[in-house]
């Protein structure tokens, strides 16, 4: 996606003329004739034909080294631009042409004169004789439009010519140097604006294919609001610990100390303080109140046991869910745009790369807290009747969660996801008997193309959320309904003291609080994957095909034998096996609840392990495994 | 009003026929919800997207050197010419559909780990089968054609 470089003074086409009131019409276009007419002028004696405009007529070559290929002047205050210039005169124009036309005949003649027909000659074909070389035939365009496909970021653009180029010589230009054409390349395709310095250390956010957008303060911006939040937090926490040791000796139970004062206290999990119920008059109960709990009972509520997995995961889904709409005002759904409408948010949008770098790790972060939820039930035995069918409902918003995580990581459709969303679909066609039915519903098409994208985004924001909705709500019910979100151990469950919902909602917004810093931290520091858009054929090398990070392990698996037994079959016995656990091992004593480890369900810890260590096991070793 | 009316008193039908109502209905319920899934199922199944090309032409046959083996990344495939003329096989590896890299004397897939020989046949898994030969075709010009299936 190239757009037109407003600051680029050979196109006439961006004076603005005929919009004015009527009053100022004939003013605003005498000035703009005028100024296209010197424009007109300005190019017609401008040295060297217009950078960019692939399209021009190249005056004729008047000797065989036209005045336009000499060396490019450096102005007296260079920027690293104008030395990109010099350096591309030097090193890429041989091939890339004196415009970036890449190795066209028509640059062949203006070039190289009378050694324009070497390239027909024997000597340099692949077949020369020994005294000869091989000359290179097709080079790519570097300047115009559908150029530096595979490049996103001019980091990426960067790091490729440190590598590959010259291609006589891959290796020998210097990290410096290659800034110097990168900053010349990006200004040559109309990307960084002419006359301002580019920034190496800002290169890992300027797009390539995108125009430039100053960022004045908005990385500080960013900061400032993480310093803030983190105040906040820092301050709540301390006035939480200055009035727990002011607090009111434990002990005191409920509703026999009316003259306690009214304070709130958060309890410290091991030494529960009881304070009595705020007076009902002061505090009229609003709706979230119907939505929340009005107290619960203290030794439910132990941090150590239930380690906030559960409450965790329903805000990380939250926050998804809203940074999720607010990507909505900008994604577009089609193979063409999908990677560039990204790539807009990502570093375009004003806060857009927080915004997508919430949505992505949040989405992460939501699996492992997820995963360790589920770990947390097995290895307390919390699965064990009557939290059987809640098991089965955590289960499934578990594999909601993975499938929501693989739809969206297909909505970038570029080629980071290329190769999953290949691997992934060919999988279904592997089942037996409705496998090639299952592909059909799934791409809505024999290879994957624009049906499947409006397929994985229809499921995405609609389809999955549909059944996250229900299920995330009857698993909520269902905690309540069994009796809470834990089972005391038997030695607490004669406590009769609660935690009243002002406690709850300090402790949640202080956990909310919590994570929402450790997101914004990481999505400011490692900002949400990308990739070049995919392009038919591909232009991408291969070379690191991998999987999403938690289906490494499948990826890992295939490479072992069999794609349905091993991709298919395996997985979905590991599902089956983990939601019969509580059907083929519902015993547990009473006494034996709401402990870690309890002994009756020695055979449940010991599968939980296994799998665990399993899954970690088989995702190290394809970490490890080199690509061929 | 008070005459009680005659068919509500009417002797409820017999079991068998009650039973033989009953089956009928569920069955037909049934019948209609399956029905209705297969439809739902072809519904999801309607592609949309116009099937891929299978024809494409590489140009004249000439570019082409003896002995060489050349990327043809639309199809995606490779165009061998030795001294039996030319052969083509598909580069889309047989076992979950990556496309394979062209490696001096074999080919690799980056997804897992297969490899093929030059001739098209496995050396080693997870894939079973070999790389599709592709048909290949020379026209009265003196192009290249090359088709998939």
């Amino acid at each position: 996606m190239t757009r037109p470089d407003p600051n680029d003074p050979l196109k006439p086409d961006i004076i603005p003329s005929m919009s004015f009131p009527t009053r100022r019409r004939l003013l605003a276009l005498s000035l703009g004739c005028g100024l296209w007419l010197l424009l007109v002028a300005l190019a017609a004696f401008y040295p060297r034909p217009a950078q960019g405009a692939g399209d021009e007529p190249t005056p004729e070559p008047t000797s065989w080294v036209a005045p336009d290929l000499y060396k490019p002047v450096i102005p007296d205050d260079p920027l690293l631009a104008d030395l990109g210039a010099v350096k591309y005169w030097g090193v890429c124009m041989a091939c890339h042409g004196d415009r970036g036309q890449g190795l066209t005949d028509e640059w062949r003649e203006r070039g190289f004169g009378e050694d324009m027909n070497c390239w027909q000659s024997r000597c340099h074909s692949y077949n020369h004789p020994s005294e000869g070389f091989q000359l290179v035939r097709v080079v790519p365009p570097a300047v115009g439009s559908n150029t530096l496909r595979r490049f996103t970021t001019a980091a990426e653009l960067q790091a490729y010519l440190v590598v590959k180029m010259p291609w006589w010589n891959p290796n020998s230009l210097t990290p410096a140097e290659a800034w110097q054409l990168t900053a010349f390349l990006l200004r040559e395709n109309g990307v960084y604006p002419r006359g301002l310095e580019f920034q190496p250390q800002k290169a890992a956010a300027i797009p390539v294919h995108l125009p430039y957008r100053a960022q004045t303060g908005e990385r500080l911006t960013q900061w400032l609001f993480f310093a803030t939040l983190s105040l906040a937090t820092g301050l709540l926490l301390l006035s939480l610990a200055r009035l727990r040791r002011s607090s009111i000796p434990s002990g005191v139970a409920a509703g026999n100390a009316p003259d306690a004062p009214p304070v709130s206290v958060v309890e410290p999990a091991m030494q529960p303080v009881q304070k009595p119920l705020p007076p009902i008059v002061h505090h009229r109960p609003n709706f979230l109140h119907h939505l929340h709990p009005p107290t619960i009972p203290f030794p439910q509520a132990r941090w150590r046991y239930t380690l906030g997995m559960g409450g965790l995961a329903v805000f990380l889904t939250l926050l998804v869910g809203v940074t999720g709409a607010l990507e909505m005002f900008f994604y577009i759904p089609t193979p063409a745009q999908a990677g560039s409408s990204i790539q807009e948010i990502s570093f375009l949008a004003p806060f857009g790369g927080l915004v997508r770098g919430l949505h992505f790790w949040g989405a992460q972060a939501l699996v492992i807290v997820s995963g360790l939820h589920l770990l947390r039930i097995l290895f307390t035995g919390a699965y064990a009747p009557p939290r059987r069918f809640n098991f089965l409902l955590g289960l499934a918003l578990f594999v909601l969660a993975l499938l929501f995580d693989f739809t969206g990581y297909v909505l970038r459709w570029d080629e980071g996801i290329r190769w999953a969303l290949m691997v992934g679909t060919n999988l279904l066609k592997t089942v037996p008997l409705i496998g090639a039915q299952l592909y059909g519903v799934v791409i809505g098409g024999v290879k994957p193309g624009l049906a499947t994208l409006t397929r994985f985004y229809a499921w995405h924001i609609f389809g999955l959320t549909l059944f996250l909705a229900v299920i995330l709500v009857w698993h909520l019910f269902r905690v309540r309904r069994d009796g809470g979100i834990s089972a005391p151990p038997p030695e607490l469950r004669r406590d009769p003291r609660r935690i009243t919902r002002y406690d709850l909602a300090q402790r949640e917004g202080l956990a909310m609080l919590l994570a929402s810093l450790a997101l914004i931290a990481v999505s400011l520091l490692w900002p949400a994957p990308l990739a070049a858009p995919i392009q038919e054929p591909p232009v991408t090398v291969l070379g690191e095909v991998r999987a999403p990070w938690f289906f490494l392990w499948i990826q890992q698996l295939l490479r072992y034998g069999d794609a349905f037994w091993l991709g298919v079959a395996l997985p979905l016995g590991v599902l089956v096996l983990l939601a019969a656990l509580p059907y083929l091992f519902p015993r547990l004593p009473d006494q034996q609840r709401g402990r870690w480890f309890p002994p009756a369900g020695r055979a449940v810890q010991i599968i939980g392990v296994l799998l665990a260590l399993g899954w970690l096991a088989l995702t190290l070793l394809e970490l490890a495994t080199k690509t061929p | 009003m008070t005459t009680p009316n005659p068919q509500l008193s009417a002797p409820p039908p017999s079991p068998s026929r009650r039973d033989f109502l009953k089956l009928a209905t569920r069955g037909l319920l049934y019948f209609s919800g399956l029905l209705g899934l297969g439809g739902l199922l072809r519904y999801l199944n309607y592609q949309p997207d116009p099937p891929p090309p299978a024809r494409f032409e590489a140009g004249l046959a000439t570019d082409y050197a003896l002995n060489s083996r050349t990327l043809l990344p639309a199809v995606p495939a490779a165009l061998i010419r030795d001294s039996k003329g030319f052969r083509a096989f598909s580069l889309v590896c047989s076992h979950l559909g990556c496309t394979v890299e062209i490696k001096s004397d074999n080919y690799a897939c980056p997804c897992h780990g297969s490899r093929y020989d030059l001739a098209g046949q496995v050396i080693k898994g997870p894939a079973s089968i070999p790389l599709t030969p592709l048909r290949v075709e020379l026209t009265q010009d003196g192009k290249i054609v090359v088709y998939k299936e």
